[in-house]
C-alpha cells in the first residue's frame, strides 16, 4: 500500500509536468488553431538552453534557469509565432503542421550536433532526499515538482479567469471575431498565448529533466504525452488538460513498475486509443462549439 | 441609383457609402454600393440571400477592406478603419448569430462591451447601469453566459453594445430565432435608442415588422442599393412587396425561410 502511494505520488507529480506542456498545446489550438507536433522538443529544449549557459557561459544553476525561460519566450515564444505560425496559418492547417513535424525535427538534430547526442544529468532544484509522512517514503525533489507545477497552474488558471486581460485572452480564443469587433486587441492577446506556452514548457523542461535526464530525442515521449493528455482532457480546455496530465503521468508510473518498463511508453496511445472509441469528446470535454 | 433622391439629403446623415466595393477573396459582393444612413432614425437593409447586407455591414466596421470607393462617419472618411477605430468613433456592432462568450459570465461578457471605453474607471458604473436597465442579467449575473436563453443571450448582446453608448449600431437579424415577444423587446429598445438620437442600421429577414417600426428602408440587391426611401414609402412599393415582403410570389417563398 505504502508503496502504491509513492507510485501515486510520483505519478501525479510527472503528470503535472505532462499537464504543463498539455495546457501550453490546448492554449495554442484555441487561440490560434496551431496544433503544435514540436510541443515535445519545446519541453526538451530548454533544459539545453540551461546546460549550454552553464558549460559556456559559466552561469550559476539559478540563472542559467533565468536564461532557459527567457530563451524559450523569445524563441519557442515570438520566434516561433513571427517565423513559423504566422506565415503559414493563412494557408490553412497542413502547411503548419508540416512545419511544426519539421521544426521538431530540426530541433532534435539541432540539440544533438550543437550539444550532445548522450543524455546530459540535469541539476534538481529541490534536493532528492526522502522523506517519511505518515509512513510513507516520499521524495522532497517530487514535493517540490508537485509544488512549482501545481503552483504555475493556478497562477495561469488565476489570471485566465481572474484578470481582464486573461478573459480577453479567452474571449479571443472563444470567439476571434467577435472579439475583434468589441475592440480586444486580438493579435497581442495571441502572442501572450505564445509567450505563455513558451514558459511552461520552460518550466516543464526545468522540472521532467532532472528525473528523466536531458536528452536530445526525450521530446518524443513527453510530446506524445502531452498530446494525449490533451485529447484526454478534451483538447480544448484547460481544465481537462490537467486531469489529462495527471492521468498520464500515473497510469505511466504505474506501467512501469506493474507491467513492464518496456511498456512505458505505450500507456499514452493505448490511452488514446481508448479515448478515441469511447470518449471522443474528452473526458471533461464538450462537443465542440466553436462556430467556424 | 437612389430612388428617392429629393427626401434624402445627405446633410443629416451619419454614415454615408459612397460606390463602395467589397468582397471575399477574389469574390465581389458589394458592388458599388452608395447609401446615406440618417442620424437618430432607424434604417432597415432588406434584400433577398445573398445579397450582401451582412457584407455590407462587416465592410463598414473594418471586417472586410474596401476595395474601392469611400465611406463617411460624421464628416470624417473612414473607410477601411478597423473595428477598434470605429468603436473609437462611436459605432458597435452586433452581428448575425450567437456571439456571445458562452463559458464566460454575463458580467464579464458585458465587461469585455468596455474593452475600447477610453475612460475605464467609468466601466464599473456602465454595468451597473446595464443591469439596472436589464433585470434579467443581473439576475443572471454570475451565469454562464451559455446557459441563457436565446434571446436573453440577444439581450445581453445588446446591452453589451450599449455599454459604449454608441451613436450608430449596426445590428444583423436581431430577430432571428427568438420568440414573438422577445423580438418584440428587442425592437422596442432599438425604437427607444433611436428616440434618444442613436443611429441604427438594422437588417432584418423579417422586413414587414421591422420596416413598419423603421424611419428609413434600403432595398440591397446583387451588392447595390436598388431602393433608398422612408419605410412607409418602401412598405408601398409594389415591387419590393412583391419580392421581399411576402406578398406571395414564387420568390419570395423561396427566400423566406433559410437565413
Ligand atoms: N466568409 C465568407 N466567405 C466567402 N463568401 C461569403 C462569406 N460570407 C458570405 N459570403 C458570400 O457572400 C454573399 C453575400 O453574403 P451576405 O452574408 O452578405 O448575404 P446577406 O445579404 O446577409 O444574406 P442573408 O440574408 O442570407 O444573411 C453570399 O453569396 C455568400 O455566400
Ligand atoms: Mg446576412
Amino acid at each position: 500500500m505504502a508503496d502504491f502511494l509513492q507510485l501515486l505520488i510520483a505519478g501525479i507529480a510527472t503528470g503535472a509536468i505532462y499537464a504543463l506542456a498539455a495546457i501550453g498545446f490546448t492554449l495554442l489550438w484555441q487561440t490560434s488553431q496551431t496544433i503544435n507536433f514540436a510541443q515535445g522538443e519545446f519541453v526538451m529544449l530548454p533544459a539545453f538552453f540551461a546546460l549550454a549557459a552553464m558549460k559556456w557561459g559559466g552561469a550559476p544553476f539559478w540563472l542559467a534557469c533565468l536564461v532557459a525561460v527567457a530563451m524559450s519566450l523569445l524563441i519557442l515564444g515570438v520566434a516561433f509565432k513571427g517565423l513559423i505560425v504566422d506565415p503559414l496559418i493563412k494557408h490553412g492547417a497542413m502547411p503548419l503542421v508540416i512545419s511544426t513535424i519539421g521544426l521538431s525535427i530540426f530541433l532534435k538534430d539541432g540539440v544533438k550536433d550543437a550539444y550532445s547526442a548522450e543524455a546530459q544529468p540535469f541539476p534538481a532544484i529541490f534536493p532528492d532526499r526522502l522523506i517519511e509522512i505518515l509512513g510513507v517514503k516520499v521524495s522532497l525533489a517530487q514535493i517540490g515538482v508537485l509544488i512549482i507545477a501545481f503552483g504555475v497552474i493556478f497562477v495561469l488558471q488565476w489570471f485566465l479567469g481572474g484578470t481582464r486581460i486573461g478573459r480577453q485572452m479567452q474571449a479571443t480564443a472563444q470567439n476571434p471575431t467577435v472579439a475583434r469587433i468589441l475592440g480586444v486587441p486580438v493579435e497581442r492577446m495571441i502572442l501572450y498565448t505564445f509567450l505563455i506556452n513558451a514558459a511552461l514548457a520552460a518550466m516543464a523542461s526545468l522540472l521532467i529533466s532532472p528525473i528523466y535526464l536531458a536528452k536530445f530525442s526525450s521530446g518524443e515521449t513527453l510530446g506524445m504525452a502531452a498530446f494525449v493528455a490533451a485529447i484526454v482532457g478534451g483538447f480544448n480546455q484547460v481544465r481537462g488538460a490537467i486531469a489529462g496530465g495527471i492521468i498520464v503521468g500515473v497510469l505511466d508510473n504505474m506501467a512501469a513498475v506493474y507491467v513492464s518498463t518496456a511498456y512505458r511508453q505505450a500507456v499514452p496511445l493505448v490511452l488514446l486509443v481508448l479515448i478515441i472509441l469511447f470518449r471522443p469528446q474528452g473526458l471533461l470535454g464538450r462537443k465542440e462549439e466553436r462556430a467556424v | 441609383m437612389t430612388a428617392n433622391a429629393n427626401t434624402h439629403q445627405s446633410g443629416d446623415a451619419l454614415l454615408l457609402l459612397k460606390d463602395v466595393v467589397s468582397g471575399y477573396g477574389k469574390m465581389t459582393i458589394l458592388n458599388g454600393t452608395t447609401a446615406a444612413i440618417r442620424r437618430g432614425a432607424i434604417t432597415t437593409v432588406i434584400g433577398p440571400n445573398g445579397a450582401g447586407k451582412s457584407t455590407m455591414f462587416k465592410t463598414i466596421f473594418g471586417l472586410l477592406p474596401v476595395r474601392t470607393g469611400t465611406i463617411t462617419m460624421d464628416g470624417k472618411e473612414i473607410t477601411n478603419s478597423s473595428p477598434r477605430q470605429m468603436l473609437d468613433m462611436g459605432a458597435v456592432f452586433i452581428p448575425q448569430g450567437r456571439n456571445i462568450f458562452a463559458e464566460l459570465t454575463v458580467k464579464h461578457n458585458l465587461e469585455l462591451g468596455g474593452v475600447a471605453l477610453s475612460d475605464q474607471s467609468g466601466l464599473g458604473d456602465r454595468i451597473e447601469d446595464m443591469f439596472t436597465r436589464f433585470p434579467i442579467l443581473r439576475e443572471k449575473a454570475n451565469a454562464q453566459a451559455g446557459t441563457l436563453s436565446g434571446g436573453q443571450q440577444k439581450l445581453l448582446e445588446v446591452a453589451r453594445g450599449l455599454l459604449l453608448n454608441p451613436k450608430l449600431m449596426l445590428v444583423d437579424e436581431p430577430s432571428i430565432g427568438l420568440s414573438p415577444l422577445m423580438v418584440q423587446e428587442v425592437f422596442s429598445i432599438l425604437i427607444d435608442l433611436a428616440k434618444k438620437g442613436v443611429t441604427i442600421l438594422l437588417i432584418e429577414q423579417n422586413a414587414k415588422q421591422a420596416l413598419q417600426m423603421s424611419d428609413y428602408g434600403l432595398v440591397l440587391e446583387q451588392g447595390q442599393a436598388r431602393i433608398e426611401d422612408t419605410a412607409k414609402n418602401i412598405l408601398n412599393d409594389a415591387r419590393v412587396a412583391q419580392l421581399f415582403l411576402g406578398g406571395g410570389m414564387a420568390p419570395a417563398a423561396a427566400a423566406a425561410p433559410a437565413h
